[in-house]
């Protein structure tokens, strides 16, 4: 290698470097068709990268806005108490079982709905457009309507539904409280869903249907032998977006049930707010942050390889 | 084994608009090979699906072994159909594509194993058994969509246009392979092509499609020695036959100055209308010594080593052109005047509004 390197630039010196001339122009034109890039690349890395080392530094401190004076270095105290505080553990689960449960159920919905609407009826048109309004609503909106005029246990449409079957003035957000910020959140992923996964039917050849047809399959089987199989790509897709979403979701639990009772319904961002903004510990809620950062970013990334790796493959057939 | 019979059967798909298959009527016999050829649109792949219970019959009847299959669900016809796009299923092996339909009639696993490895034993499929569609070639894949066909040992195969996605070589190849197949294991087949080259050589009989109407069903070599309209003349046979509007004079019709004689019958048939339409086929048709025959002047030579055809136009009528089939190695050349010799039982002629064949 170095042999080949010093060879031309021995004998004489006229003739620049064959081998650097190119690579020294093409990193200049690489430069030039980048450098556009620049502004937008600085303000990312200041608006995501610099708050993220802030929160790291307070992480390391112990600061509650409440006591003036009382900021001061203790490394890693903050994580052991997070790591140790029962409630954080509570709420970590209730995040997971409110994304998961959530992004599942919608993803089931979704395709059962998907399914009904990719078959020709009178009014489809007019079917599709109505199940994908709740997608389109402001998320404080949505949840504020089923706060007050869905769950509500006198004025409910819910109980109003319900009372001819017994139900009476049920208090579904305190006697449900994780549940209900579920049902609103199902309720609007569920379009979504909807919308992913009857793209990926509506892909799908005819003629593989057909032919399974002839060669003796019934609606189950095409189901569960061609459908299926097509729309794993696009189920694995909708569950990864879902879920990138739904961990974050903070609006709904804050407008229907504000955690509670108790810790009941928070979830991560929600209770992080809480320590941090109505309990003003700084240092603590810094450390959480840290935490579910880390955290996040190890699921997204085995969950968006998952995804890539499908859509990869599916590529490859084309 | 089945007798395919197809009843005045009909497949309109906007009401008010015209057939896609109007009326048809036609009888596969058992173990026949069926071809169904007409141009793009005129029915063939409706009539193929009607008979895979894919496209509903909106009248007439449909009969496989004598029973009435209208109203039977395509799975419940034991069909098989090789696709144009073969319709593999992609996220399933060879292996599994081929068992599909075993599994799907309960077979058990042993005997399906055996079915399928003797199918791709046939098929020279053998080393791909584990790989997915997408890591065949387009002609493995039509063999896996054969095999998949095959496995079930169904009471009748259907394949509409198998080879259009192959290389001209491979189709010549398949073409053979297939007819072969279809011989050995006797299975009453219709197959769907535009291509009058294949309809000729692979059907048993062939039956002609023409905006969803049938012209004429007969065997290959009645087709081409006494096609029953001039569509179906102008249709089979490549080159195309030479149909020609001529003038009546006497007992014949005048071509090129000189007159074409016409026999008794053909000349009866026709009565009194002043053109007939004439089909000369262009391998009818010989150069002669300068002096008798027609005289016409070659626009194109198409030189194919064997024989070589010649494009031309009539010295006196421009309008009217020829192909001629001339020998090998031809010396004529673009812009010289040939005469030509037409062989007088060969006159194809045809009513000049109706299009149908006069007398014999
Ligand atoms: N789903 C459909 N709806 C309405 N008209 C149709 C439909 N499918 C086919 N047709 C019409 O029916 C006629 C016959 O079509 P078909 O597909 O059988 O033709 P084909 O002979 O197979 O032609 P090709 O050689 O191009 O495949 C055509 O005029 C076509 O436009
Ligand atoms: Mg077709």
């Amino acid at each position: 290698m170095t042999s080949t390197l010093e060879r031309p630039a021995a004998p004489s010196g006229p003739p620049p470097a064959p081998g650097q001339t190119p690579t020294r122009s093409a990193r200049a034109e690489g430069w030039v068709r980048r450098a556009p890039l620049l502004p937008a690349l600085v303000f990312t890395i200041i608006v995501t990268q610099i708050p993220f080392l802030l929160t790291i530094f307070y992480s390391l401190q112990s600061w509650n806005l409440v006591r003036p004076g009382s900021q001061q270095w203790v490394w890693f105290d903050n994580y052991v108490s997070v790591f140790q505080d029962s409630q954080f553990r509570g709420v970590a689960l209730n995040t997971v079982i409110m994304t998961l449960g959530s992004v599942l159920i919608a993803v089931v919905l979704g395709l059962v709905l998907a399914l009904l609407l990719n078959r020709h009826f009178i009014g489809r048109g007019i079917v599709r457009t109505l199940l994908v309004t709740p997608f389109l609503i402001t998320p404080v909106a949505a949840a504020l309507l089923w706060k007050t005029t869905l769950l509500d246990p006198t004025y409910g449409l819910i109980n109003f539904v319900l009372s001819p079957f017994g139900v009476g003035e049920e208090a579904w957000i305190s006697d449900f409280p994780l549940a209900s910020v579920m049902v609103a959140l199902i309720w609007q992923w569920t379009p979504f869903m909807m919308l992913l996964l009857l793209a990926g039917l509506q892909s799908m050849p005819t003629d593989q249907i057909e032919a399974a047809r002839m060669d003796g399959a019934g609606a189950w089987a095409i189901f569960k032998e061609l459908t299926l199989p097509h729309l794993r790509r696009f189920i694995e897709l909708g569950t990864v977006l879902g879920a990138i979403y739904l961990v974050n979701t903070f609006d709904a639990v804050y407008m229907i049930t504000q955690g509670g009772p108790g810790t009941a319904s928070a979830n991560l961002p929600f209770y992080i707010y809480q320590r941090a903004f109505l309990g003003f510990d700084i240092g603590q809620s810094a450390a959480m942050g840290v935490v579910v950062v880390v955290m996040t970013i190890i699921v997204a990334t085995f969950a968006l390889r998952l995804v890539f790796r499908s859509f990869g493959a599916a590529e490859g057939s084309n | 084994m089945a007798e395919v019979v197809f009843d005045e059967a009909s497949r309109i798909y906007t009401p008010g608009a015209t057939p896609a298959v109007d009326k048809l009527s036609l009888t596969v016999n058992d173990g026949e090979l069926v071809v169904l050829v007409g141009p793009s649109g005129s029915g063939k792949s409706t009539a193929l699906r009607m008979l895979a219970g894919l496209e509903p019959i909106d009248a007439g009847h449909l009969r496989i072994d004598g029973r009435d299959v209208v109203d039977v669900a395509s799975k419940d016809r034991d069909i098989a159909m090789v696709f144009q796009s073969y319709a593999l299923y992609p996220s399933k092996t060879v292996r599994d594509n081929m068992a599909f339909p075993l599994k799907m009639r309960g077979m058990d696993k042993a005997e399906q194993a055996k079915r399928v490895n003797e199918a791709a034993e046939i098929l020279g499929l053998t080393e791909y058994l584990d790989r997915k569609p997408k890591a065949l070639s387009g002609g493995q894949r039509q063999r896996v969509a054969m095999g998949r066909a095959i496995v079930r040992e169904p009471r009748v195969f259907l394949m509409d246009e198998p080879l259009s996605n192959l290389d001209a070589k491979m189709r010549v190849q398949t073409r053979a392979q297939i007819a072969g197949l279809q011989n050995r294991l006797d299975v009453t087949t219709v197959y769907v092509t535009h291509d009058q080259v294949e309809a000729m050589t692979m059907g048993d009989r062939v039956a002609v499609l023409r905006d969803g109407k049938l012209q004429q069903y007969a065997t290959p070599s009645e087709l081409y020695d006494r096609p029953v309209n001039a569509f179906v003349a102008g249709f089979i046979g490549s080159p195309a036959m030479n149909l020609m509007d001529l003038q009546r004079s006497g007992d014949g019709v005048t071509l090129g100055g000189s007159t074409l004689p016409l026999t008794r019958e053909v000349a009866d048939a026709a009565g009194s209308a002043d053109t007939v339409t004439v089909g000369l086929r262009p391998e009818d048709l010989s150069l002669t010594s300068e002096g008798d025959g027609i005289k016409a002047v070659v626009d194109v030579v198409e030189e194919l080593g064997s024989e070589s055809y010649l494009y031309a136009h009539m010295a006196e009528h421009p309008d009217t052109t020829l192909v001629v089939r001339g020998p090998g190695r031809t010396r004529v050349r673009y812009g010289e005047t040939i005469a030509v010799r037409v062989d007088p039982d060969a006159v194809h002629a045809f009513d000049a509004s109706s299009g149908e064949r006069l007398a014999s």
